[in-house]
């Protein structure tokens, strides 16, 4: 072993116990974007929260994830871990806590980290460590964004199954000075993150696909009219093309599953009857007609669903007019102020996504994990990002926009048309809601199933009590600035996310259509759910 | 060779069956939950940074099931007992930092009030004994 080290190492004759210990190391390489720009800033200030973030935050994560810190430079560190895995946890533990940090500052004097971490053999003296490997992590770090971490193949390989992250390839770089191009990924410290990069690199090959397709087919209906009778093909094909460009003609035999409707249907009818100008309008006027329909009535799950995604159960949706309602109250300052809001046109869940709907997604393995429980039982200890990955399988399995509702949808469907304190009146009512101290259900039993309670006017079960619920809006202390539109408040910090509806362990007091509580964006707890909404 | 390998898959069994017990995991006999600002008696003027201290144990995010690790919870205006069987609960009064923060920024409104801790494991549970900070009272101008 020792004369293999030696001969890596290049020092011939030295005895192995020689003063320069050779080791495999994790290496973390970190500094401050825009160091610089920020000391001409403010000096003192920024010297002071730089050596303060070191003190409080890098100094800590190292010694806590049993790493080392080797030295610090005016705007960065490097860092020695005997665990790759310890090493990239420590590196996203300072990236996240940073990220709370600067949100309560103006962008221009955030102070954000840059992050590289590889794998490699590495010359280790007290004050320093030297070797291709640190280099490798310094260049790392380099390349990387503010605010990332970047990894290198060899780390990569180490972690892939140990840390729950989302990593994205950006393939071989060629970083300076080193001969070697290396492999790099982002790490993502959220998995739903990464399932959203992929996703829109998938909607790009799809588009692609089907775009070459349509052209072939475009290229062979023309040959095929153009050809065998000169006059008639012409005539016949301005009827032809409109088909094409709707997503229709479901009798066409479809090759591929997914992306079959646009293209190859028109085809074959035309085809089969090419002479015959006169019936061709009327089939192409009636799929047209029948697209418009489903338009005013959002909630008929009838004509689209039937053409793709063969098995997938959608969740019974209620349909809304929309309208204009006061949403908040004055009971709790997060309420205030009360303020007019206007809800376009949209369906919701009937009741909150069930331990079966959910279970559908996890074995299509788009989520994070299969739920145990009753069929019946809402599903709950999802994140905000459990119920967005929901919510883009069941929108991509269905081809329906099902999303998340805003906040101020849900709060108007919760009202369900009243504006008391809660939506049978302002008395609290036994039995009506699933609160703590509100019903007899035994402990034991909860979450009881989805729709046990009695239905607001709108027919929607379970808004308010139950489970806590999930909507796409950011968290904000109160509606100061808060869009009127019906849209969800998407802007500023978005760490931690709005649940509404209180839970079976809440009192009455969070039954309350207007309460509101927020949670952190990525962290599951035990009695938060959620329900889906669909845009028209 | 062999048994070697057994053993060692034993022992990762037994650490495995113990990580999935979700109640009641004992904290390190000499961890301390503090905090670090505000102490015992301040008062203090509108909102104000709250920042945890936790000694001999870390901070990770909740649901990483690291030994000797969980996250903040602040308690506000608490008065009744932690059921150490129950998850703890997320409401108004108590705060939830399952993100690993270490310090918030808190809102009250004038008067005066109690702040406590709590170390919640990877499922939100508090440790077994619940590992707690001194309650201390504040006073807002």
């Amino acid at each position: 072993m020792g004369e293999i080290r030696d001969f890596k190492s290049g020092k011939h004759g030295e005895p192995p116990s020689g003063a320069t210990p050779r080791r495999l190391a994790a290496i973390v390489a970190g500094d401050i974007a825009g160091y610089s720009r920020l000391m001409e800033l403010d000096e003192e200030g920024t010297h002071g929260r730089v050596k303060r973030i070191e003190r409080d935050l890098v100094e800590p994560s190292i010694a806590e994830h049993h790493g080392r810190l080797v030295k610090t430079t005016g705007d960065g560190f490097i860092a020695i871990f005997d665990s790759p895995v310890e090493a990239v946890r420590c590196s996203i533990v300072i990236q996240q806590n940073l990220v709370g940090r600067n949100a309560s500052l103006p962008k221009h004097s955030w102070i954000e980290y840059r992050i590289g971490v590889n794998l490699g053999d590495v010359i280790i003296e007290t004050d320093d460590v030297y070797g291709d490997g640190v280099n490798v992590a310094a260049r790392l770090e380099g390349i990387a964004d503010p605010g990332q971490v970047y990894i290198s193949g060899g780390i990569y390989e180490q972690i892939k199954h140990k840390l729950v992250c989302g990593y994205e390839s950006l393939g071989d770089r060629k970083v300076k000075n080193i001969t070697d191009p290396v492999r790099v990924y982002r790490v993502l410290p959220d998995p739903a993150a990464f399932h959203r990069n992929r996703k829109r690199r998938e909607n790009i090959l799809i588009f692609l696909l089907s775009v070459t397709l349509l052209v072939i087919a475009g290229g062979a209906l023309w040959y095929m009219l153009l050809q065998p009778r000169g006059k008639v093909g012409d005539q016949a094909s301005a009827p032809i093309s409109p088909p094409t460009e709707l997503p229709k003609a479901p009798t066409a035999p479809a090759p591929a599953a997914k992306q079959a409707a646009p293209q190859p249907p028109p085809v074959p009818p035309s085809s089969a009857q090419p002479t015959a100008p006169q019936p061709q309008p009327i089939p192409s006027v009636a799929p047209a007609a029948k697209q418009a329909a489903p338009l005013p009535q959002p909630a008929s799950p009838a004509a689209p669903t039937t053409q793709s995604a063969p098995s997938v159960r959608e969740p019974e949706m209620s349909a809304l007019r929309g309208g204009s309602f006061a949403m908040g109250s004055n009971e709790d300052i997060s309420e205030k102020p009360v303020h007019q809001v206007t809800i376009k046109p949209f369906a919701i869940g009937k009741f909150p996504i069930t331990v079966r709907e959910w279970n559908e997604c996890a074995a299509a393995k788009a989520c994070g994990f299969t739920a145990t429980g009753k069929d019946d039982a809402p599903i709950t200890n999802v994140s905000w990002s459990d119920a967005k990955q929901y919510t883009a399988w069941l929108a991509e399995a269905t081809r329906r926009p099902y999303r998340l509702p805003s906040e101020a949808e849900w709060e108007y469907a919760a009202r369900g048309g009243t504006q008391t304190k809660y939506w049978w009146g302002d008395q609290l009512q036994p039995g009506m809601a699933n609160c703590k101290n509100c019903t007899d259900v035994a402990a034991a039993d909860q979450p009881v199933k989805v729709g046990s309670f009695k239905s607001n006017p709108f027919g929607l079960y379970d808004m308010g009590g139950g489970v806590d619920q999930w909507v796409e809006d950011c968290w904000h202390k109160n509606y100061q600035g808060a869009p009127v539109d019906g849209s969800p408040w998407v802007t500023g910090d978005c760490t931690s996310h709005v649940v509404r509806s209180g839970s079976w362990k809440n009192d009455a007091r969070y039954v309350r259509p207007a309460n509101r509580d927020s949670y952190d964006t990525n962290v599951r707890y035990p009695t938060h759910g959620f329900r889906v909404a669909l845009s028209p | 060779m062999k048994i070697a390998r057994l053993a060692l898959l034993s022992v990762a069994l037994v650490l495995l069956s113990n990580s999935a017990d979700a109640q009641g995991k004992p904290a390190p006999k000499d961890a301390v939950l503090y905090f670090v600002w505000p102490q015992n008696g301040t008062t203090i003027k509108g909102a104000f940074w709250c920042r945890f201290g936790l000694r001999n144990m870390g901070v990770t995010h909740a649901g990483d099931n690291f030994k000797n690790s969980g996250h903040h919870h602040l308690l506000v205006n608490v008065n009744e007992p932690l059921n150490p069987k129950e998850p703890i609960p997320s409401d108004k009064s108590h705060l939830h930092f399952g993100a690993g923060q270490t310090e918030a920024r808190i809102e009250l409104p004038p008067g005066k009030h109690t702040l406590q801790l709590v170390l919640g494991d990877a499922d939100h549970y508090p440790f077994d004994p619940p590992l707690v900070s001194e309650k201390i009272s504040v006073r807002i101008k």
